[in-house]
């Protein structure tokens, strides 16, 4: 005889866990079926990224089944996105509240839970449309039988649901013209599936995987210009806490923003968890429901998004079969200190590695940053000599794009590299040479503490402030800014154009100031630009051009 | 009677207007909600508060006039029976003269025995501004607005202005600069150096390291391409640095003489919104631009 499952709070936790990561191998093929209201393309991303922060909460939490499955709601209440990503945050809110106080379901438990989040489903929006997951779920949790266990239940229960996804077309005749079942249905369905895995003992350790869109999605701006016409308004998302200042909480109804959502807007998705309400809707003005909804709240989130960038965007993806095509040039750069570290990504650095002298990066560190560039070519700017070597091997074992290690030896050359590297070039081999060429032209001087005695240029004295270039001593004093100095004017600063400061973490902002006045009274004609690199080790980085 | 309008964008303040008798067209911008006409919304230009505003990180915006402002502006003209000259800024870089042009085609319908003469000065600020001086001295001393347009058709191509910008953001934002490379130069020292071509429209022609060698390039267009320079005035415009407009001045007046006319002007928001702050130009008058 079969084994009777027991649907306790682990079981479940790994249900929910099996359900992500069963979506997440299907959700780009959800993705493709998304062709209602409009085409975003991103169904199966946001019930993915929905139920993965429900997966979340859970992580370390333990608790009762009854617990963990309020747990999980409020998560992804949270952490609900897009149409389909809210109204699974219901299913699963009310599969909750369906579940409260069990802690362990039985059959009939979690059917008694299901009509709860069919129900749920059902109020989330105002005009409940047939053909979408609300069916799929309303007609699977109806087909399941209920009078067997658990497995039989899921079993019969996922056979309605694929009966019932297979359906849709048939209930809505925009899924009939574009010859797709409903994506929200088959993520959900999807979903249910990888739960009836785990709750088989099918479980894998599967990573949850990123979702494919990134989570602060990349938009083209340019496909919403001054010509363009507003043809699907703003997509609109928020969380608003109904405030105790501006209503009775006890007494009041969402009906009336609900109401007055439907009369502005369209996708019309909003419910109210305790004092917070959810707000999902496509409206042309989003400014007038902000006005409007604040008279009853404060927001805790908003989230207003042009529906036609996310269109073009979705038509592009559908070009290049659901991956957003590769920009031409990618960066990876090494900087240690927080300032040097943001200066780089103000250039327009993609990556930039933590490392340097005292630190270098591994291979394995330069390969997973390309990994992390959607790019055809990628530059790498080591920035040091003890780390082109790797940077070097990583190249040669990534396969994935065209990989041109440049000979960057200093954060001056490399940060020059990066700041001219011009984007708009359709050549790659001139993009490198006029970056050589730049590089070629900086120098990099550097002042630091002398841990020990030292003869170069000038004679160094442990414990005081040197600089030096490359590998020659060219300054040494007790003084910090007479260090600088003196190294400012043997680097020839006064035949340069631009000088490039980057104080260290241990230099004083005023004192890094006060010599830049100096220098810049010294050299006349020479562009100083004073930049906080907070960078250990070196208390000074000049980079002269 | 012929009136005489410029506009804003021009550089011309109140100053110039009851110095020459000239009528002015606000061109607004707008910063955060609020639409900003100058000289109606304020009556003195706080260019100092304004650009550190912008280095704040404040982006303002311009837009286009309505078709009802231009027919407010000159309709009353009409009506009164004048006619107008509008030496205006460069209808290449805005799209409010096609909609100026719909005013005045309706309003060429109610007034049809009523001229309206256009100069366009193919610039923008200085450029614009040295234009209309020219312009507006012809008009005070009684020329006739065929005789203006005919001066200007030889002489406006006459008047270049070259200029550059430490922050590139803000032309980039508007895109209203062709030929600017995609790198993020200003971080670096490198500024690229911008003109006005024969079209009105902002060119990059080069660029060059460190703002001493820029502001060098700038002074050596006016010595290649100056022709007359001491006849007429050098405009040197700037968004909020004084000290670099000095010196060009200084090395202006050390190339050409103490004597050369230099007149030092600070941008106007509405363009200065385009070109962000420590942006600085030089319009003198040259063989071609």
């Amino acid at each position: 005889m079969e084994k009777t499952i027991e649907l306790d709070s682990l079981t479940f936790a790994a249900m929910l866990r099996q359900g992500a990561v069963a979506l997440g191998k299907e959700k780009t093929t959800v993705n493709d079926l998304n062709v209602f209201p409009i085409p975003d393309g991103d169904t199966g991303d946001n019930m993915y990224m929905t139920l993965k922060a429900g997966c979340k909460a859970l992580e370390n939490h333990l608790g009762t089944l009854s617990e963990l499955a309020a747990a999980a709601s409020s998560g992804m209440l949270l952490g609900a996105r897009g149409n389909s990503g809210v109204i699974l945050s219901r299913i699963f809110a009310g599969l909750a509240k369906g579940l409260q106080g069990v802690i362990v379901a039985d059959t009939k438990a979690f059917a008694d839970a299901m009509a709860s989040a069919v129900a749920e489903a059902y109020k989330s929006v105002p005009v409940p449309v047939e053909g979408t997951i609300i069916t799929v779920i309303r007609e699977g949790a109806a087909g399941a039988d209920t009078s067997g266990d658990l497995n039989r239940y899921f079993e019969t229960l996922l056979e309605a649901m694929q009966i019932s996804l297979d359906h849709t077309p048939e209930l809505l005749q925009v899924l009939k013209d574009a010859g797709v079942v409903d994506s929200g249905g088959a993520g959900l369905l999807c979903i249910f599936r990888g739960m009836n895995d785990a709750l088989c003992g099918r479980i894998s350790n599967e990573e949850l995987v990123p979702a494919s869109a990134p989570e602060v999605p990349t938009v083209e701006l340019d496909k919403f210009n001054e010509n363009s016409t507003l043809e699907f308004g703003y997509c609109t998302e928020f969380l608003l806490r109904l405030m105790r200042s501006k209503v009775d909480l006890e007494t009041f109804d969402e009906q009336v923003i609900i109401d007055y959502l439907n009369q502005v807007g369209e996708s019309v998705v909003a419910f109210r968890e305790g004092s917070i309400v959810k707000v999902h809707v496509h409206t042309f003005t989003p400014g007038e429901i902000l006005n409007y909804v604040q008279q009853y709240g404060e927001f805790l989130t908003i989230k207003i998004e042009n529906m036609s960038l996310q269109h073009h965007q979705s038509v592009n993806q559908n070009n290049a079969s659901f991956k957003l095509p590769p920009q031409k040039y990618g960066v990876v750069t090494v900087a240690s200190g927080e300032g040097l570290i943001n200066a780089f990504k103000e250039l327009g650095a993609e990556e930039v590695i933590a490392g340097g002298q005292t630190m270098n990066p591994s291979t394995q560190d330069f390969l997973e940053a390309f990994k992390r560039i959607n790019a055809q070519h990628i530059l790498v700017f080591p920035n040091n000599k003890n780390i082109k070597m790797a940077a070097d091997q990583a190249a040669e074992l990534y396969d994935k794009a065209d990989i041109r290690v440049m000979p960057s030896t200093t954060i001056g050359e490399g940060y020059y590299g990066v700041g001219s590297l011009d984007r708009s070039l359709e050549n790659v081999e001139e993009v490198v040479e006029s970056v050589n060429e730049i590089m070629q032209s900086v120098c990099t001087g550097m002042v630091s503490t002398a841990i020990r005695d030292a003869e170069g240029e000038v004679s160094v004295h442990t414990g005081d402030f040197v600089g030096y270039c490359g590998k020659q001593l060219l300054s040494d004093s007790p003084s910090r800014t007479e260090a600088a100095k003196e190294l400012c004017c043997k680097l020839g600063a006064d035949q340069r154009d631009v000088m490039l400061v980057f104080y260290g973490k241990d230099v004083p902002a005023d004192e890094a100031q006060q010599l830049v006045a100096e220098l810049t009274a010294t050299y006349k004609n020479l562009e100083i630009m004073l930049n906080n690199g907070a960078q250990p080790v070196y208390d000074y980085i000049f980079v002269l051009c | 009677m012929l009136v005489f309008y410029s506009d804003t964008d021009c550089d011309i303040t109140p100053k110039e207007c009851a110095e020459y008798g000239i009528k002015m067209i606000s061109m607004p911008y707008t910063v955060g909600d609020q639409v900003i006409y100058p000289y109606i919304d304020f009556q003195e230009f706080d260019s100092h508060a304004f650009y550190e505003m912008l280095r704040a990180g404040t982006m303002p915006t311009t837009s286009a006039m309505s078709e009802e402002a231009y027919i407010q502006y000159f309709e009353p003209e009409f009506q009164a029976g004048n006619d107008i000259l509008y030496v205006h800024f460069s209808s290449g870089t805005s799209n409010t003269f096609t909609i100026m042009q719909q005013a005045l085609d309706k309003l060429k319908v109610k007034y049809p025995e009523r001229k309206f003469y256009h100069i366009d000065t193919l610039g923008i600020t200085a450029l614009s501004y040295n234009i209309v001086l020219e312009c507006a001295e012809q008009y005070k001393a009684g020329k006739t607005a065929e005789e203006i347009v005919e001066w200007a058709k030889v002489e406006v191509p006459k008047f270049p202005m070259y200029f550059f910008a430490d922050d590139l953001k803000f032309f980039r934002r508007s895109g209203r600069v062709s030929g600017l490379a995609a790198t993020m130069g200003g971080l670096i020292g490198i500024r690229p150096i911008i003109y006005l071509n024969d079209e009105g429209k902002m060119v990059s022609i080069g660029k060059e390291k460190g703002r001493a060698k820029a502001i060098a390039r700038l002074i050596q267009y006016v010595e290649e391409l100056g022709e007359d320079v001491k006849a007429h005035r050098v405009l040197i415009g700037h968004t909020d640095c004084p000290d670099i407009a000095a010196e060009a001045e200084r090395m202006l007046k050390e190339k050409f003489g103490q004597d050369l006319n230099v007149i030092t002007n600070v941008v106007n928001p509405t363009i200065g919104s385009h070109c962000g702050p420590n942006a600085i130009g030089i319009c003198f008058h040259a063989k071609h631009r």
